[in-house]
């Protein structure tokens, strides 16, 4: 049986990070657009441990910590900004947000 | 007590003075906003802008009287202060305190709870001037996400207004993006610099105690890989999410969008600080730990500058709207910038004239933004965001002062003689010229004289008759009514046009760079 190693990790991390970026781009509802913001920091956090965790050193965890914390920042301030948006318009969808344009 | 002492001086907590004050101040304003009751609720934004100019008058006296600066290092290598980053911090403490004034004029007429806004400026501030210190990705990324998670509900501000908080929303996705594309790049860096195989020439010795995300390992690591395709890619998209911030194309597509929902103090804000900060992060960067891979780097700045200077200046004479104009005016100034990083890049080890020809450009910059916004936030729409041409018609009838402060700003961003943006304008033609960027040059004349032409038509406005209006049954709003009780506003602007105009003439030691 083949062990798990650090590629695996990297290459799960790219998928995730992957995966993320074109929701970005592709989604319309900005709840998904927000969660797939989440799924890139969760992409670059596997990828630093994982870097961190084979050249045993202590860096890139600690810089995880940080990511983690701005990133549920983020989404605390994204999520107010979106509710209070929801309540003004009735709607989550990117394709309804054309106020500020020309 | 004791300890206390050994704990700030093993860190130097005491070079972080500034921005450990600015703090403070800002979170004795939100208290001061929780503990008071409604009728004493504008003292939250005279003290903010009280406490504020204190501090800047302290941290001029003290630089230029007291402690003398010098280059230095605190927090093990993990900040470091010296006379430019020292610049930077007057830079966005002068630019704060505008902002507060013109946020003072903008809350009282749309009657929003002022501790907020003023606290919110005053952290973003202390954020940017933390950001100038860094020299390692963790402060720089930490740093960076100070500044934008108080933006966010800044841009978002006008609760009442949906543009307001779509503007907010957006900027937000944009700036999550762009950091996400950042911390790719850090991370990428990071795992190439991880493993020692890549470390080369970098004798072990060295690399005890030192950390593989500062600058200074990261520029001996890229040093002895310049070809590595990981680094490449991991520094490409550092940059990329620098870019995102100072609004370069193609990453300018945010731009126009939340400077036109923004609060108008805020959309300054964004212009003047954000875009300064970037500004220094990348030349930090790029005559820093990136300097090894400048040849890789000039082309693909080359090709960003000129296709920035070119979008913006084009773009811009499209746009109806006012805010989305001096926005994507702003994405022309920098290209403009780019240009002089760029000159920078070229002067290898004596970059200090390009530098200093940027400096020089940002200050006059933020005179000339805040002149322009400031007359902006007098005018009472009944839509903040909606400021047209034609509401300026007729203006240097009816109030000289401000048309002629708001005539002095414009000619300013667009590079008309006598004025201080003209004089910038031809300093950076003058480092361009000598770094031999012939193109982007070029780019650089094409991109004024287009600037000339849009900005040409706000100019006309001002300065003439208003039209008769024939067949509107109701008479058009006259924005300009409330014009009395500006006080710090109107002091400002004037200040600043005459800075302007005086920058024009003579400019002191920064006229030594021709």
């Amino acid at each position: 049986m083949e062990t798990i190693s650090p590629s695996h990790y990297l290459f799960l991390a790219l998928c995730l990070f992957s995966i993320g970026f074109f929701g970005v781009l592709l989604r319309r509802n900005i709840l998904l657009l927000l969660m797939s913001l989440e799924l890139m920091l969760n992409g670059i956090n596997l990828a630093l441990v994982t870097f961190s965790r084979t050249s045993l050193n202590l860096d890139g965890s600690i810089f995880v910590f940080f990511i983690m914390t701005v990133a549920a920042a983020e989404v605390a301030v994204g999520l107010a900004l979106l509710v209070a948006l929801y309540k003004k318009r009735q709607s989550v969808f990117s394709e309804d947000m054309n106020l500020v344009s020309n | 007590m004791e300890d206390f002492l050994r704990f700030s001086n093993d860190n130097l907590w005491s070079e972080l003075w500034p921005e450990l004050t600015l703090a403070l101040g800002a979170v004795l304003i939100l208290l001061i906003q929780l503990f008071s009751n409604k009728a004493a609720t504008n003292i939250c934004g005279r003290l903010a802008v009280l406490f504020q100019v204190v501090l800047l008058g302290y941290l001029l006296l003290d630089y230029l009287l007291i402690h003398h600066t010098f280059d230095r290092s605190s927090f093990s290598g993990m900040l470091r202060h010296g006379f430019q980053g020292d610049l930077m911090r007057t830079f966005f403490l002068l630019a704060s305190i505008c902002v507060s004034i013109l946020g003072n004029r903008f809350l009282l007429t749309n009657k929003l709870k002022t501790g907020e806004f003023h606290h919110l400026t005053m952290l973003a501030t202390a954020g940017l001037m933390l950001l100038c210190q860094s020299a390692n990705f963790i402060v720089l990324f930490v740093a960076l996400e100070t500044v934008a998670l108080a933006f966010y509900p800044l841009v978002a501000f006008d609760r009442s207004s949906s543009k307001s908080l779509e503007a907010g929303i957006k900027y937000l996705i944009f700036g999550a993006l762009s950091s996400s594309l950042l911390l790719l790049g850090i991370v990428l860096i990071y795992g190439v610099g991880s493993n020692p195989g890549a470390w080369g020439a970098i004798s072990p010795s060295t690399n005890i105690g030192m950390d593989i995300l500062s600058f200074e390992f990261v520029g001996l690591l890229l040093e002895a890989n310049q070809t590595n395709l990981l680094l490449r890619s991991g520094v490409v998209l550092v940059l990329a999410g620098l870019a995102f911030k100072i609004g370069a194309a193609p990453f300018q597509i945010w731009v126009p969008d939340v400077y036109h929902g923004s609060p108008t103090p805020i959309t300054a804000f964004l212009a003047v600080s954000s875009k300064a900060a970037g500004f220094f992060l990348l030349l930090n960067l790029v005559n820093g730990p990136f300097d090894s891979m400048s040849e890789f780097l000039l082309p693909l700045f080359g090709f960003i500058a000129t296709f920035t200077i070119l979008f913006g200046n084009l773009a811009a004479c499209a746009q109806r709207k006012l805010k989305r104009m001096l926005g994507l005016s702003g994405v022309a100034h920098a290209g403009y910038l780019l240009v002089a990083v760029m000159a920078s890049m070229h002067f290898a080890g004596d970059s200090d004239r390009a530098v200093w020809v940027i400096f020089f450009y940002l200050f006059i910059y933020l005179f000339a933004s805040f002149i322009v916004f400031g007359v902006m936030g007098i005018a009472t729409l009944k839509d903040d965001s909606d400021h047209e041409i034609g509401h300026y018609e007729g203006l240097l009838q009816k109030h000289p002062w401000a048309a002629i402060s708001l005539l002095v700003g414009i000619a300013s961003l667009a590079g008309i003689p006598p004025f201080g943006g003209f004089v910038a304008k031809l300093m950076l033609f003058n480092v361009a010229f000598e770094a031999k960027l012939y193109t982007s040059l070029v780019a650089m004349v094409i991109g004024v004289v287009i600037s000339i032409y849009y900005y040409f038509g706000w100019i006309r406005e001002i300065c003439f008759e208003p039209k008769p209006h024939f067949d509107d049954d109701n008479e058009p709003i006259d924005p300009w009514t409330k014009m009395h009780q500006l006080g710090l506003l109107k002091l400002l602007i004037i200040t600043f046009a005459v800075v302007s105009f005086v920058f024009g003439i003579w400019q002191g030691p920064f006229g030594d760079a021709f």
